[in-house]
């Protein structure tokens, strides 16, 4: 166990950042902590950099389990990438990512062939090696991250903690660079954290995502798991688009409208308000009903980009609600606005009652 | 540099370049230039063996020790301690932070000469503060001391007000990042905050150090004025002018006038120097 934080809370003032907060991460894994702003991701990260200091308590962090709850950051070997890099903009970026061996103290500081050594090695994995001599302000948002990330390389810390690494990039410069953070962890094995508010970065990058929501871990797992198989409907409506069918629980399947939808395993609740939640790429759209099924009527569709969006009205109820075709179904179904068609829902998942989005 | 952009005839979002630089340029020598200039014309009168000896004369070198050496000892005193008044405006919370912020333009809105009366009296032998001096044998009054005092009071405003806004500006990141890292609040400051500080610093130390040369009124009443001792350029200036010699008070303006220049131009090259990585350039 590399990263162990256990029991932290963190107030300021009124505001609960933390709410006796626990995580553990495994060496060498890539965790992403997800979140919308203000859930206490970012919080969380400072916490174990030693930026912030949980409030005092049973609160424990722990680096390879040593307990480094009361260190200060400059002795806590934990690298720290900025959104914003914080570069130091007086120095070259050689000067930037030899910083932190610059500034050990004499009897560890190595000696300045290795440092340059080191920082050539450096500048070669982020792959800016005729940059050495430029000002940060002379590169780009990518180069400047990427020198940013090797600043925090350089000092071997024991854990890399990114805070929104990619947040200020434009989007396909992110998508380049979050596959470059990929490959390069695959190649150096560094327990990392990062933060993000982006899902789809948080799926596609890492091993294990933790939902974040008002201070607390709502849900922790690999990106299959989490996606597959929520926790909540807050977890459910985080990770993507979803759509709400509200109606009853009968024992083993819900009653949307007049139609029963089997839930594959009995829930033991019966005629209990539920809403059901069905992601729009989960629901087939026919002509013809076989099997339960609820009747709509075309509002909308739209065919521009990979998949046909559909948005449909309820007969019944007069809710409405979106569905994912590929372009092949799209084709075969034809449908024009104003049309009668069914619906059936695939991977139904139910969380009793009252939650809203 | 200017006038290849003119050339190449940009279109910029504002017009008006050639206006307004016609307008900075017509305005500098109007008020700048042209006096200077006829400084350099009055002292013209003289011939070249009278104004070598004017300038090299005994008192006229004792009195550029003075002035410049208290002036620089002076800026770089201000720049010292200025930097931790601005230090302590800018990042702590205190209660009266307001009215200390306030002090500080003080020194630029009191007329000098109420400064120079005010410091004569209170390091006078019997003086508030010169009676406490007086029996650790340091004199202020009447001694060079003295005008390194008052020079030191009318600097202080400017180092505080250079260093305060960039000082304010520092993101609070840069020093996190250098803390990760594993620097210590040491290595943070001379490291990371002093060398951004830096330009401002110089800009202020070099602000400082002109007023210090030029200045009259607080000065005088303190120094004493004895000659070969404590007499300031701008003193002797006065005396010959006092004597109707305008030609050698001009000659001795002129030895002011290229020295503070040729010094302010190097604080100039060297601002530029320290503040070379904003360049905005992009790959």
């Amino acid at each position: 166990m590399s990263v162990e934080v256990k029991n932290v809370t963190k107030k300021f003032g009124s505001f609960t950042a933390l709410d006796n907060v626990s995580l553990k991460v495994e060496s060498g894994e890539l965790v992403a902590l997800l979140g919308p702003s203000g859930s206490g991701k970012t919080t969380l990260l400072r916490t174990i950099a030693g930026l912030e200091f949980p409030d005092p308590g049973t609160a424990q962090i722990l680096f390879y389990g040593e307990d480094v709850t009361q260190i200060p950051a400059s002795e806590r070997k934990a690298g720290f990438a900025f959104q914003h890099y914080a570069l130091f903009r007086h120095l070259s970026v050689f000067e930037n990512i030899a910083f932190g061996l610059r500034v050990r103290p004499k009897t560890t500081r190595p000696p300045e062939a290795e440092i340059r050594a080191r920082v050539d090695k450096l500048l070669k994995l982020i792959q800016l090696e005729p940059m050495a001599g430029r000002f940060p302000s002379q590169l780009s948002g990518g180069q400047r991250q990427r020198v940013a990330l090797a600043r925090a390389l350089a000092v071997e810390p024991k854990v890399l903690l990114l805070d929104e690494p990619f947040g200020a990039l434009d989007a396909k410069v992110r998508k380049e660079l979050r596959r470059w953070l990929r490959q390069l962890h695959d190649e150096i094995h560094i327990t990392t954290l990062f933060v993000t508010h982006d899902q789809e970065e948080a799926l596609e990058v890492s091993d294990r995502v933790a939902i974040l929501r008002a201070g607390k871990i709502e849900q922790i797992g690999t990106p299959e798991e989490i996606y597959d198989n929520p926790a909540s409907p807050f977890v459910y409506d985080f990770l993507g688009n979803v759509n709400l069918f509200s109606g009853r629980m009968k024992d083993g399947a819900v009653v949307i409208g007049e139609t029963e939808f089997s839930l594959g395993e009995g829930t033991g609740e019966t005629d209990t308000a539920a809403v059901a939640f069905v992601r729009p790429h989960d629901i087939r759209v026919t002509r013809q009903a076989n099997g339960p099924a609820l009747a709509a009527l075309v509002l909308r569709s739209n065919a521009a980009g990979p998949v046909a969006n559909l948005e449909l009205k309820r007969l019944d109820s007069g809710e409405i609600f979106n569905v994912q075709l590929s372009k092949e179904q799209f084709q075969e179904l034809a449908p024009k606005a104003g049309e009668p068609v069914f619906v059936e829902l695939k991977n139904v998942r139910v969380f009793s009652d009252d939650y809203s989005i | 540099m200017a006038i290849k952009l003119s050339r190449s005839k940009k279109i910029r979002v504002l017009p008006g370049f050639k206006l307004t630089l016609g307008f900075t340029l017509f305005y500098l020598g109007l008020i700048v230039l042209i006096p200077l200039a006829a400084v350099f014309w009055k002292t013209s009168s003289l011939t070249w063996a009278e104004f070598w000896h004017t300038i090299t004369m005994p008192q006229a070198l004792a009195s550029y020790r003075l002035t410049f050496g208290a002036s620089l000892l002076a800026a770089l005193v201000n720049a010292f301690f200025g930097l931790i008044v601005a230090w302590v405006l800018v990042r702590y919370e205190f209660f009266g932070k307001k009215i200390v912020d306030a002090l500080v333009d003080l020194p630029f809105a009191l007329p000098t000469a109420v400064a120079g009366i005010t410091l004569a009296m209170l390091y006078s032998q019997n003086g508030w503060i010169g009676q406490l001096l007086e029996p650790l044998g340091i004199k202020v009054a009447n001694t060079r001391l003295g005008v390194f005092v008052a020079l030191t009071f009318i600097g202080l405003p400017f180092i505080v007000r250079t260093v305060q806004p960039v000082l304010e500006d520092l993101d609070p990141e840069l020093e996190e990042a250098a803390a990760s890292l594993g620097a210590n609040r040491w290595q943070i400051f001379w490291r990371v905050i002093l060398p951004m500080l830096m330009p401002a610093l110089l800009t202020g130390f070099a602000l400082a150090f002109a007023r210090a040369l030029g200045e009259y009124g607080s000065v005088i009443f303190i120094a004493g004025n004895i000659p070969m001792k404590t007499v300031i350029t701008p003193l002797l200036i006065m005396g010959e002018l006092d004597m109707f010699d305008y030609a050698k008070a001009t000659a001795l303006a002129v030895v002011m006038l290229v020295a503070s220049f040729v010094m302010l131009l190097a604080i100039n090259v060297l601002q530029w120097w320290t503040n070379r990585y904003n360049t905005h350039n992009l790959a």
